[in-house]
């Protein structure tokens, strides 16, 4: 009896080892590569610091870093001095520039300089703004303000409200927007500029925010806005579609401003993104400083979500169009978003209209490669007053010329940024179609396509199919009409003039098809049917994987026969993140790790 | 009550604005260019219209350099200006051009994104109001400090109209459609029953019945006899309603400018519609009249100044006005309706004082000038 105890026991003890021999190196290895990402992560922070403490721009993100790193202090304070004496400036960007740049700096800060400050909330009018991202700028840095100087009558303040009705205001809005934002989801959605917009004001109130229900929502917003980026990054690349962006951006992926992010957070690119690399940043500002002295860290699940490309996946969403002031039924329409995501390409699609103003970016499929401009993408450059008049409360005849002065390319043909509501896309996986359907009125009536000049081959197949090979990724494009093509500085530009128009594209690489050859010589297997195109505006495409897509301009999108039902699309649905429309609640997941962001409850619940 | 005095003094000097002159209609236009080819097709006309010229430079600068007791209001949206230019013109927000002065000069604070310009004086207690992007500004010491009295729910503010009788009541037109306060601007409430659309340019105010209010809409000119309970559409035949105006001494008159077809008119305070013969079919953002009813003036798109007599229902081009895109706002001078001010966009203020027959650059020059008016 004793015996068989005894054996019991030896045999328990060495089933608990070998469990602890197996659970422990995984577990080790976790908390291995958490550290090492974090060590990673204050690395490249200071790396960061470093770099923007040597920069000279009047910028306050650079001040912070030249004022934390104590690099050229005087020349520091005389800057933000300056920022504080010239009255010509004023609005949301500087209402949370100079309230961040006040409180990260403020104990080195001497007594004449904090009064300069203070008295600059008294005496700009920080313009509010138009859009979501100005407001989110402009109540998080009343906010802060408020809270700062917080017993102040309305004659101290440059709107004539108190200090107490400045904050009520401004927090009510921020819980407005977190909540539409958690529900509806975001306006100015996955935009590789405007995302800094919002995650550094977002960075600022989580860091100094008394309030700790507030300093949390900061702190679950940014979760957030970082996995919903994660989902659709590759190698420092926001893939897919856009609200906004801007057309160097678009052409050049890696020059955008989330590459920096991308850099700080998830450790990929692999250079930094204000070196003459693949293309220096096309915006010069630091706001990346906001992450580097903050106490925010991104939780490793994400940085995982960003990084691990090793099983293909599909990704959706549901967005939101932004305010519609004008010639809509609903002021908010949702906006549904398709991404395809590889560990060489990324294929992502709007499902098409006019889902924001003027910088829309309805698909691209971006792929990794070492050399710039590695995407490739189509549109119809369209732009009317109409449009601009949907979404800005000025006169619609004017409006076009009034959005040039500031987005200088808004009425060009060429451009490489639109919004249409003459294009529509279907997507499947690694393939998509693309119907175009443009009023003979339209202003310009063609449409363009992007192809780097450095791709590795574009060649014309008697098949009708156009081949590209970029490193690993190939690219077959098939145009429904004739086009032509035009040499530019650093791609060629195909462009198609008939309006009844539309390309079918699908997406291999080494990987899924073996050599170029053999990509090519499956896709000549393929049939495109579109007989009768004008009539009918009908494509139908079965994909090398068999799937049969069918897509009718303004009527359905058939997969197999079955109609797509974008009403049935989740806030977040892909392998990674899961958030039902109007739920407030974010599930995030990566092997055997989750985290629950539930924003009713301001409550995060992490479960490995 | 709403108050507004205007006068003007003759005999100060205006230094401000070129000496260039805007000639009047395009048949003005053709006799007065056959007229000076006879003339001085010989030595003596020459002679005489070298000196008609010199005369009628003189002459219109004395014209041009009347003093205003009082201020004209400008409400500016943006600016054109380039960024080396000083001074109001190249700010946004309300500037005011008073009595013996010749500059405008900002009285709100700059940066300030401005639609619209509103007064009231209940008693000894004055107050001016800028419908604005950031919200709707008020001061009560004339300009000296301003709040915002709205919050985020209410976004930009396009149009204001404060009741006349009840001193608590205000009304703003948005994009977001028609909010009202009864405390004194404290609270605000949507007030959209009835209405199709929710783009709002303009609100006003009955000159007989501060009960019944007209709003200018997207669909349609909508009207509310309940203090804004309540709103049915006119059905004035055309959609886009960018502007309304009721002259007050013809208070069953009104006008709306449309988007693309001109002008409508009722006689009937609301009840039957037509369209104002004679105006180009595009868009009207401006009509304003003389004190007296005699003259409306309408201005917009690519049309320059239109003119009628008869209370919009015939309409004949006053001021062609070529190198203007469009004329926002219109303002006739209440004690002398010779007296006109257009604000442009982008190219600042226009004055004329012999009734639009010539019309001189009046600062602000950049300036999208959304609307024009005159208080203490």
């Amino acid at each position: 009896m004793r015996n068989d105890l005894k054996q019991k026991s030896k045999m328990i003890k060495v089933k608990i080892i070998a469990a602890l021999l197996l659970i422990l190196p995984f577990a080790f290895c976790q908390s291995f590569s958490a550290a090492q990402s974090q060590s990673s992560f204050d690395a490249r922070k200071d790396r960061l610091l470093n770099a923007a403490g040597q920069e000279v721009r009047k910028d306050f993100f650079v001040i912070t870093a030249k004022l934390k790193t104590q690099r050229n202090v005087p020349q520091a304070l005389a800057r933000l001095d300056s920022l504080t004496r010239d009255e010509s400036i004023g609005g949301m960007f500087y209402a949370h520039g100079l309230i961040a740049a006040y409180l990260h700096t403020a104990s080195l800060l001497p007594d004449s300089l904090r009064i300069k400050i203070r008295r600059a909330f008294r005496m700009r009018t920080m313009v509010r703004g138009d859009t979501e991202n100005h407001w989110v700028m402009y109540y998080t840095g009343l906010y802060l303000a408020a809270q700062t100087w917080p017993n102040e009558d309305g004659s101290q303040w440059f709107n004539g409200k108190s200090s107490p009705e400045n904050f009520t205001e401004a927090k009510s809005w921020l819980e407005h927007w977190i909540k539409l934002t958690t529900t509806k989801g975001q306006g100015e959605f996955d935009s590789p500029t405007y995302f800094i917009t919002f995650v550094t004001p977002l960075l600022t109130l989580h860091e100094f925010a008394r309030d700790p229900v507030m300093k949390k929502k900061a702190q679950m917003l940014l979760d957030y806005l970082f996995a919903d980026f994660a989902t659709e990054h590759l190698r420092g690349n926001y893939g897919g579609g856009h609200s906004r962006d801007y057309p160097q951006d678009i052409i050049n992926p890696s020059t955008a401003l989330t590459t920096k992010w991308a850099w700080l957070y998830f450790g990929e690119p692999d250079f930094e993104p204000w070196a003459e690399v693949k293309g220096k940043s096309r915006h010069p500002s630091w706001e990346t400083v906001a992450g580097a002295v903050s106490s925010y860290r991104l939780p490793e699940i994400i940085r995982q979500i960003a990084t691990d490309r090793s099983t293909p996946y599909v990704h959706t969403e549901t967005k939101r169009v932004r305010n519609v002031i004008r010639f809509g039924e609903k002021k908010n329409p949702p906006v549904y978003k398709y991404t395809y995501m590889t560990n060489d390409y990324v294929l992502g699609s709007l499902h098409g209209g006019i889902l924001q103003p003027i910088q829309q970016h309805t698909w691209d499929v971006t792929f990794v490669s070492d050399k710039p401009h590695n995407t490739l993408f189509t549109l119809h450059p369209f732009y009317s007053g109409k449009e601009l008049a949907m979404f800005f409360p000025e006169e619609q005849k004017v409006l076009s010329d009034e959005v040039n002065r500031f987005h200088r390319v808004y009425t060009d043909p060429n451009k490489w940024n639109s919004s249409s509501p003459y294009e529509q896309t279907f997507q499947h996986k690694n393939a998509l179609i693309v119907l175009y359907n443009i009023n003979e009125e339209a202003q310009h009536p063609h449409i363009d396509g992007f192809f780097p000049k450095n791709l590795d081959e574009r060649a014309e197949d008697p098949s009708r199919w156009i081949f590209c090979k970029a490193g690993k990724t190939y690219i077959a494009f098939y145009p429904l009409k004739p086009y032509e093509w035009i040499e530019e500085e650093v791609n060629w530009r195909w462009r198609s003039r008939d309006l009844k128009n539309g390309v079918v594209i699908e997406i291999g690489t080494e990987a899924t098809h073996g050599s170029f050859d053999e990509f090519k010589n499956r896709l000549r297997q393929t049939k495109v049917a579109h007989d009768n195109f004008d009539k009918t505006l009908t494509v139908q495409y079965t994909t090398q994987t068999g799937a049969l897509m069918q897509f009718t301009y303004d009527g359905q999108r058939l997969l197999n026969g079955k109609p797509v039902d974008f009403k049935s699309y989740r806030l977040f649905n892909g392998p990674f993140l899961q958030s039902e429309v109007g739920s407030g609640v974010l599930k995030m997941a990566y092997k055997n790790q989750t985290r629950i962001l539930d924003f009713n409850k301001v409550s995060i619940k992490d479960e490995e | 009550m709403n108050s507004s005095r205007f006068r003007i003094n003759h005999g100060g000097c205006h230094s401000e604005g070129s000496l260039f002159k805007h000639k009047a209609s395009a048949s003005e236009q053709k006799d007065s260019f056959r007229m000076t080819l006879f003339f001085i097709s010989t030595k003596i006309g020459k002679a005489f219209f070298l000196i008609y010229l010199l005369f009628h430079a003189a002459f219109s600068n004395t014209c041009f350099a009347q003093n205003i007791t009082g201020k004209v209001y400008a409400a500016v949206l943006f600016n054109n200006s380039k960024s080396n230019v000083t001074g109001a013109d190249r700010y946004v927000g309300v500037f005011a051009r008073t009595s013996g002065e010749t500059a405008w000069k900002n009285f709100s604070n700059t940066n300030l994104f401005a639609f619209g310009l509103g007064f009231s004086q209940h008693g000894a207690i004055q107050r001016h109001y800028i419908a604005g992007g950031n919200g709707l500004h008020r001061s009560a010491d004339g300009g000296k400090t301003w709040k915002i009295l709205t919050g985020w729910e209410t976004m930009e503010i396009l149009s204001v109209a404060l009741d006349p009788v009840e001193a608590n009541i205000i009304y703003i037109a948005t994009p977001y459609g028609i909010f009202k306060s009864v405390d004194d601007g404290k609270t605000w409430t949507e007030k959209m029953r009835g209405c199709k659309s929710w783009y709002a340019d303009e609100i006003i105010i009955d000159a007989r019945d501060h009960h019944t209010l007209f709003a200018a809409f997207d669909d349609d000119l909508y009207c509310s006899r309940n203090g804004g309970e309540n709103w049915s559409a006119l059905k004035i035949g055309a959609p886009g309603i960018r502007t309304v105006f009721q002259p007050a001494v013809h208070p069953n008159v009104l006008l709306a400018g449309t988007e693309d077809r001109g002008v409508r008119v009722t006689f009937d305070h609301g009840k039957n519609w037509q369209a104002g013969a004679g105006i180009a079919a595009t868009a009207i953002y401006a009509i304003h009249g003389a004190a007296d009813g005699k003259t409306i003036y309408a201005g917009g798109y690519q049309t320059g100044v239109w003119q009628s007599h008869d209370l919009g229902k015939s309409w004949e081009q006053l001021w062609s006005a070529p190198e203007i895109e469009a004329i926002y706002s219109l303002f006739v001078d209440p004690a002398n309706s010779n007296h006109l001010f257009v604000g442009t966009n982008g190219k600042g203020i226009y004055e004329s004082t012999d009734g639009g027959k010539f019309w001189q650059a009046a600062g602000l020059s950049g300036a999208h000038v959304k609307q024009i008016n005159s208080f203490p």
